[in-house]
């Protein structure tokens, strides 16, 4: 209740605006990038939510993760993980607890990285909250990218296979754990 | 109740097989081992089960005997239903007249069952639909541990903090009351209780940084009486003039505020999740309170009043008459959220007014239920967080080297976070004079992680491993006698996994309680030996009944549906699936029966049915 006492200080705030430019910026450069790579252009075109802003609302659902070109990725999520209190919910080991596990390859709202990020920053109906207005996208990222270090996620261009039971036939679905 | 055949028996085909008679056992030669009694005020009619204890006291015993230990190796499965929902089932069905009345955890549907039919026969149903962002928010699974009757009405809390009144005659919603913010993580989980003409419901979120509290609501209107916080000012508390606790240490102005850092009272927690009990006489009610937040000690030095207590107050006003701390400055998330059985029993050649509390720290504790002295305080499994009880203080002796401190590991801490005893309420018999009590036979690795108050989050940071207390094949539970006046275990049946189902204890001297792994047992009242067992579909961790049925016969019946904090055990081999499933038992199995002719039309289709 205190202000003072969350962690969401001012830092945070100045973040989220710094961010949100950010990831317009970032991301644009990102997709020119990958579209002149060959991804298809008509594949499902995903909102990514407030953070997004509206100008790059509908990037290409099976983009790469951005920050998978920064080593520290995977640590500062592992960082955000805890700070962020989502191991008070997915477990300090993500196998879960009040929420679900992020590490056994099943998904309620699918496990590429955009589906990942739209998760987190959207939030879910069952208690996820949404962290788009309160963290910056390139924390958003990391804790993607974090998520993915764990083993369970799915490469970007499975977007259209995230179905869990599409999967099963490349062999990922090792079956679903316990759904609390 | 053979004369209710005439009346009711001419609509129903009967079974041919006619009601087991074995006569009851001769009276014991036994003589109670504690000479405690119970009032049993408040319960309904002899063969109902009107609210979840059945009685104010919080007994949970039954004076039937139809089923007894001379017949109970004869006990089958009369019927089953299931209810269509998937998280665990902690509740009891409740049995009111020809009817009973089953409420499910999330999404909290509500059914009435009528018995006079070939069951199960849906009378009507009623979905509330709460907010599905409650599931998410709960800590321990989106479970209800029951709920109310009271005046031609079912009163029940939904998962996302509203109270809701059903009529019990047509299951329209008569009332909703929006209790407080799930969006902050509070929910609700706890049965209502009804006493004194007013339903008592609280909140949980105790690992979510809530404000704890208890309220009285009007039973007609749902109009909030009072509302008594567990941390905070005295004015918040309802504290005042008429509050006396029996140890010093527990007096002084506003130590809802004085025994925390500067403001973190306010994410203190205290949720009050437990059952509630109820002595008329003294026009008292009792309930406990949780572990304070966040989990982590070393975030707020001080004994952090009032969590992990126990308040009596004054149900017309809510002012506290006493309260009483079982564990100060709760390191470990023991909660003192577990029921008061409310028992008469000499103690050392005197007659006591007592409540018995069995506390997850695993002290079973006997108090003077008119002040708060501790009288007797006993461990009552195994446990290494305390070298000892002070009695002069009422204080537990901690031990120094089980503390935790933010990233250092503690290998083994007994027992866990959940107790060796949660929420799973005990019975007593006034037969044998002892209580008897699912428990856990557990211990944590513990790493504490300092947390942030981030509303809607936990504010927990407790990473944990729980494993048996004996080793890696020992077993995780286990079902006790339990002689609170001289504090004695009496005998124990253990049991391979955690006994996390409530109990009950009828007049035919037996007991009846689940395990998690699936087995519902019926174990003589005076030697702990198991009579009947019969494994379910899913695990146990709901609170049995017995009533007597528009038949005339005796049934018991238990919902199963793991999940709750059972769930710690998921990964160990042989625990079973979700699934919630209300099994009845008789004699034979022997049940009111369908007309040979289903064209007869004496069953009546059911209302429509959720999906």
């Amino acid at each position: 209740m205190k202000l003072a006492r969350l962690i969401l200080g001012g830092i945070l705030i100045a973040a989220i605006a710094a961010g949100v430019t950010g990831w317009i910026l970032a991301s644009q450069n990102a997709y020119s990038h990958l579209m002149g790579a060959g991804y298809d252009s008509t594949s499902t075109m995903l909102p990514l939510g407030d953070v997004a802003g509206q100008s790059a609302s509908t990037p290409p659902a099976d983009v790469a993760n951005p920050a998978s070109s920064d080593p520290n990725a995977v640590a500062e999520g592992h960082k955000l993980f805890i700070s962020m209190n989502c191991a008070g919910c997915h477990g300090y080991d993500a196998k879960g607890g009040m929420g679900p596990d992020l590490t056994d390859t099943y998904w309620r709202y699918g496990g590429t990285p955009t589906q990942i990020y739209q998760s987190i920053a959207s939030g879910r109906p069952k208690g996820m909250p949404s962290w788009g207005k309160k963290l910056p996208a390139r924390s958003i990222w990391q804790l993607t990218a974090y998520i993915q270090s764990l083993g369970g996620s799915f490469p970007a261009n499975a977007y259209q296979a995230a179905v869990q039971g599409d999967l099963a036939d490349k062999g990922q679905n090792k079956g679903a754990s316990d759904q609390q | 109740m053979r004369s209710l055949f005439g009346a009711v028996g001419l609509a129903f085909a009967w079974a041919s097989s006619a009601i087991a008679q074995a006569p009851p056992p001769a009276p014991s030669a036994h003589t109670s081992y504690s000479g405690a009694s119970a009032t049993f005020d408040g319960a309904g009619k002899r063969g109902e089960w009107t609210s979840q204890a059945r009685d104010y006291a919080n007994t949970r015993y039954s004076p039937l005997n139809q089923i007894n230990a001379g017949n109970v190796a004869t006990l089958k499965i009369a019927w089953t239903f299931s209810d269509g929902t998937q998280y665990g089932h902690e509740g009891a069905p409740l049995v009111v007249g020809d009817t009973m009345y089953l409420v499910t955890p999330y999404p909290n549907i509500a059914y009435a069952l009528d018995l006079t039919k070939p069951s199960p026969s849906i009378k009507w149903s009623f979905q509330p639909n709460p907010s599905p962002t409650a599931i998410g928010k709960a800590c321990c699974d989106a479970v209800l541990r029951g709920w109310a009757y009271a005046d031609g009405k079912l009163i029940y809390n939904l998962l996302d903090a509203h109270t809701v009144a059903v009529d019990a005659q047509t299951g329209k919603e008569l009332w909703r009351a929006k209790m407080d913010d799930v969006d902050k993580g509070v929910t609700m989980t706890m049965s209502a209780f009804a006493a004194d003409g007013k339903v008592f419901v609280g909140n949980s979120g105790g690992e979510m940084g809530v404000n704890g509290w208890l309220a009285a609501l009007d039973i007609g209107t749902g109009k909030e009486l009072w509302r008594a916080h567990a941390v905070g000012p005295d004015k918040d508390v309802l504290i005042g003039q008429g509050f006396n606790p029996f140890y010093p240490w527990m007096k002084g102005k506003d130590l809802g505020v004085t025994t925390w850092p500067a403001d973190m009272w306010h994410t203190g927690a205290g949720s009050s999740w437990g059952f509630i009990s109820y002595d008329p006489e003294q026009k008292l009610v009792f309930y406990g309170t949780s572990n304070p937040g966040p989990r982590v000690p070393a975030q707020r030095p001080g004994d952090n009043l009032w969590t992990s207590a126990m308040f009596a107050r004054d149900p017309a006003t809510g002012q506290a008459k006493w309260a009483y701390q079982f564990t100060p400055h709760d390191q470990w998330d023991y909660d003192g959220i577990n029921e008061a059985v409310l028992l008469d029993m000499p103690i050392d050649g005197k007659m006591q007014k007592t409540l018995v509390h069995f506390d997850r720290n695993t002290y079973a504790y006997t108090i003077d239920r008119t002040n708060g002295e501790v009288l007797v305080a006993k461990n009552f499994a195994y446990q290494n967080w305390s070298t000892g009880f002070d009695m002069k203080t009422g204080r537990p002796i901690v031990d120094p080297a089980l503390e935790p401190k933010p990233g250092v590991k503690l290998d083994r801490v007994c027992p866990p976070d959940i107790g060796q005893k949660d929420w799973e309420p005990p019975a007593f018999s006034p037969n044998t004079g002892l209580l008897y009590v699912g428990v856990f036979n557990i211990c944590m690795g513990l790493t504490d992680h300092e947390v942030s108050y981030i509303p809607g989050t936990p504010y927990d940071g407790m990473e944990m491993q729980r494993f048996s207390v004996d080793g890696k094949d020992g077993n995780w539970g286990g079902f006790i006698a339990w002689d609170p006046a001289h504090g004695k275990k009496v005998w124990e049946i253990p049991e391979k996994f955690m006994v996390m189902s409530g109990a009950i204890a009828t007049a035919g001297d037996l007991v009846f309680y689940g395990t998690t792994d699936g087995w519902f047992r019926a174990a003589d009242a005076w030697t702990g030996k198991i009579l009947w067992s019969q494994k379910l579909g899913s695990g146990v961790i709901g609170q049995p009944i017995t009533y007597t049925g528009p038949d005339g016969r005796q049934y018991v019946a238990v919902a199963t549906g793991v999940g709750g904090a059972a769930m710690v055990q998921k990964s160990r081999a042989g625990f079973p699936p979700r699934g919630n499933t209300l099994y009845v038992f008789s004699l034979n199995g022997d049940a009111i029966q369908a007309p040979e002719s289903p064209s007869s039309g004496s069953t009546a289709p059911a209302t429509a049915t959720p999906q």
